[in-house]
């Protein structure tokens, strides 16, 4: 239990940090019977803490569904923007879309989803080995918007893991650094697993094998993964058109020249998912979608003599996304080709000056994407620079720990003529950007923390924001851009107290952004009467987004296990009437109750969700549900690997369940009753 | 171990050999043809059906055929952001396309141009989309049409013979 706790309190004591002895012992005592792990730290005690929150091993075992969306969507302050059960992208806060980054092995994950949704999150996520919501100032090591969040996922690709020595820092993940654990004195090394999910209430199933080897320094990896189901099952019956195939593979290898670590990973990504139909407007039976996502990443570390954790990373990574979208078989509605590449040089310092946790680097990004079939964006290179850093300091005041952070950068917008655009709106675009963000956190008492992160935040309009101008078949929307958008910005604050407690661990927080560019489509209430589409146009407005959300735990490794969590958010914009935003998700509870043996995990949940009549002009209001599941876990070691069972039912009563999010929530409620099985072998 | 370095720079090169395919459309963008309503008119250039921005003429006859019949040639004519009739694209690469929802009820006879005829195969109800055909996709659709099939009739009684010169 809190193993990372202890490793940030400890960690910081070593490091000198900002808890007296006195308090570290109170602390440890405070939370029980974890082993201390006496390592160096790069970090506070509040991204400890954050630790927490991650989703890996038995934890993202046990909520492992569909998508990465399904797979975190009880985490504070997430929810889910859907368009069938494949198109699912998290949500949080109530900001979606490019406000929130997606993350895979620390580089950018090379997919549209972020612009449309119908378009899926192009990554598998029975592939993740470790799922992270990234919250507070360390958002600006991967993105300009700090109101948002980046949702990491690791894959491991390349196998560091193995090759390096103990107790070097690798900057996986944004600020987020994999302290290798000891390697053994063999020569070969071997580490295998299988994982086989099924489900009923999408009937199909999903594998991945992945073997990790090491022979005589040189480390590879290999991964296979699939995934085939059918159409999902909700109460009011089958919903057609929204069946899964997912194939992929994933090759990596690393090797260790001296001081210096270089490894090599690809990792290929095919999807074919249907879109529902039903709408007004849309194809009667939907929209067939295939894509294809390849990442080549290479990267090289250098680890300096006198301290290895002081990690220098350059990271490379050629990305192509392939999407096209079939209204039926001979109709190809649209298609989209994206070529990126993408240069991180970061380097970790654990403490220079009065700083420690010290994370600075740069970014350099090249894109191209070309457009075919029905699609009215004009193709476009888009080009990024950004210098980024994070630091924590303390010593101020007893039981203080401040970080501050920035990002600093451009977006260039150079799109090319086309027949599709209106020659007025081809124009060429450039962007200034800045973050900053500072977080106070102040320990108020032993266990107690108040934390308070103040931030400016900002994004460039996306291509299709500045120069789309057309039809969206498989969205069902006509939307239409403005080449004269400025970049989203605004200013935000979020106050937050965590407890750990003797028996009880408990956080709350409330967060409130002011938005003075929102970039948003609304819709506009017209009609493209040649595709009979509802007209969505991109505006920025000024806007409020204020939320909170709190959560319950009490822990334990055996025994009784509870935990509950509750989040809300609303959105204004600025008008004489401080009108509802669209897509604002309602307040939504999720609680579990659990008993633990040595090796079996037994449990109880409930989710529930209030109506939503808070609504755009246009938008419809969404009824709320209750659903209750139930879970039951195996997990046991047994010569030399380790078995894992996990039995879920879910929506076990085939509530009527309306995400206000999903678009498809006027012709058929989500996923019904459903059962599923996990079963994993780790060797 | 320099079998190793050998092995690993042969490893990181195929990675890199991997993703050098190219990754382009293949389908091109086009200017499209935009219309705000669709007119239907029959052989003899009365008016069946007419929708202009989404609005359907409830006081028009609609499309009917007889099952076992052909119906007379239908003409397709489109209106502009005015209320204007226009004509179809004249080029190779727009065409009438049309979805019907049951097959077994109806089916389409197309000789080319903006025009068509019924084929009542069974008597029912059921439902017509037509469609301006660009290449892979439509840039233009109607509502979804009502066409009634009444009843059965032999052959030399439907209404119009094949035969027929139309126009």
């Amino acid at each position: 239990m809190k193993t990372s706790l202890f490793r940030a309190a400890t960690g910081s004591l070593l490091l000198g940090g900002f808890l007296h002895f006195s308090f570290a012992q109170e602390f440890i005592q405070d939370l029980g019977n974890s082993i201390i792990e006496a390592e160096k730290s790069t970090e506070t005690i509040l991204d400890g803490l954050r630790k927490d929150d991650e989703l890996q091993a038995e934890k993202l075992d046990r909520k492992i569904s569909t998508t990465i969306a399904e797979t975190i969507k009880n985490a504070p302050d997430i929810a889910i923007r859907s368009m069938g059960p494949a198109a699912a992208r998290p949500v949080i806060k109530g900001l979606s879309g490019s406000h929130v980054a997606i993350t895979e092995d620390g580089s950018f994950c090379g997919d549209m989803s972020a612009t449309s949704p119908d378009h899926a999150v192009a990554s598998e996520v029975l592939t993740a080995h470790k799922l992270r919501i990234t919250r507070g100032p360390q958002i600006l090591t991967q993105s300009f918007a700090a109101a948002g969040g980046v949702i990491q996922v690791e894959h491991n690709d390349i196998p560091f893991e193995i090759a390096l020595p103990q107790g070097v820092a690798i900057p996986t993940t944004a600020n987020q650094n994999t302290t290798v654990q000891p390697t053994t004195e063999s020569n070969t090394q071997i580490h295998g697993f299988i994982t086989d999910y099924a489900e009923s209430g999408q009937p199909g199933f999903a594998t991945i094998i992945g073997v990790n080897g090491n022979i005589h320094g040189l480390s590879l990896k290999g991964e296979l993964s699939a995934r085939n189901m059918s159409d999902m099952k909700t109460p009011n019956g089958n919903l057609k058109n929204t069946d899964i195939e997912n194939k992929g593979f994933a090759i990596g290898a690393s090797y260790s020249f001296e001081r210096f670590k270089i490894g090599a990973s690809f990792r290929n990504f095919n999807s074919n998912y249907g879109i529902p139909g039903g709408f007004i407007g849309g194809h009667p039976n939907g929209v067939d979608i295939d894509l294809f996502k390849r990442d080549l990443t290479l990267r090289g570390l250098y680890l300096p003599a006198q301290k290895s954790s002081d990690t220098l990373s350059v990271t490379f990574r050629l990305n192509q996304y392939h999407h096209t979208e079939y209204e039926t078989k001979e109709y190809v509605g649209a298609e989209f080709a994206v070529n990126q590449a993408n240069v991180r040089v970061e380097k970790l310092i654990a403490q220079g000056g009065p700083f420690f946790g010290i994370h600075f680097g740069a970014e350099l990004d090249a894109r191209s994407i070309e457009m075919g079939g029905y699609v009215f964006t004009p193709p476009t290179n888009s080009y990024a620079a950004s210098l980024f850093s994070v630091a924590s300091l303390n010593g101020w005041r007893d039981g203080l720990e401040i970080t501050l952070s920035a990002r600093f950068g451009g977006a260039f917008f150079r799109p090319r003529e086309s027949v599709v655009a209106d020659k007025g709106a081809i124009e060429d675009r450039n962007f200034a950007l800045w973050a900053i963000a500072a977080e106070f956190s102040q320990r108020v008492a032993p266990g107690k923390f108040l934390t308070l992160n103040v931030f400016r935040t900002t994004r460039a309009p996306t291509i299709e924001e500045l120069y789309n101008q057309g039809p969206h078949l498989a969205a069902y929307t006509y939307e239409r851009g403005n080449h004269k958008l400025d970049a989203e910005s605004g200013y935000g604050a979020e106050l937050e107290f965590r407890d750990y407690g003797e028996i009880i661990n408990w956080r709350a927080a409330v967060h409130s952004t002011w938005f003075l560019n929102h970039l948003a489509p609304r819709a506009t209430g017209d009609t493209n009467w040649s595709q009979i589409l509802p007209i969505y146009q991109v505006s920025g407005d000024e806007a409020l987004l204020i939320g909170g959300s709190a959560s319950i735990e009490l822990p334990a490794e055996q025994g009784f296990y509870a935990q509950a969590g509750a989040s809300y958010v609303c959105g204004f914009y600025q008008n004489e009437n401080w009108s509802d935003m669209p897509q604002i998700p309602p307040f939504k509870f999720h609680g579990e109750i659990a008993y633990l043996w040595t090796h079996v995990r037994a449990g109880f949940n409930a989710e529930f969700a209030l109506a939503q009549n808070r609504t755009d002009r246009y938008e419809e209001r969404t009824p709320g549900y209750a659903t209750f599941g139930a879970s039951l876990e195996f997990h046991w070691p047994l010569t030399l690997a380790h078995y894992s069972i996990v039995l879920r039912g879910d929506n076990l009563f085939n509530a009527d369940v309306r995400n206000h999010l999903s678009r498809l929530k006027s012709v058929m409620p989500e996923k019904g009753h459903n059962v599923s099985i996990l079963a994993k072998a780790e060797f | 171990m320099k079998k190793l370095q050998f092995l690993a720079i042969a490893i990181f090169s195929l990675l890199f050999a991997a993703c050098g395919d190219s990754n382009s459309t293949s389908t091109e963008q086009h200017e499209h043809f935009e219309v705000e309503g669709w007119r239907l008119y029959s052989s003899e250039w009365d008016t069946l059906y007419s929708v202009y921005r989404g609005k359907e003429d409830s006081k028009l006859p609609g499309l009917k055929v007889n099952a076992n019949c052909m119906s007379a040639h239908i003409h397709v004519k489109f209106l502009d952001e005015n209320n204007k009739e226009i004509a179809g694209p004249n080029d190779d690469e727009h065409s009438l396309g049309w979805d019907v929802a049951d097959s077994k009820i109806l089916d389409i006879h197309f000789e080319g141009g903006w025009g068509f005829h019924l084929k009542g195969l069974k008597e029912g109800e059921t439902k017509l989309v037509l469609k301006v055909k660009h290449h892979d996709h439509a840039d233009a659709k109607t509502p979804e049409i009502q066409v009634i099939v009444d009843k059965a009739l032999d052959a030399d009684k439907c209404p119009f013979q094949e035969d027929e010169d139309e126009d």
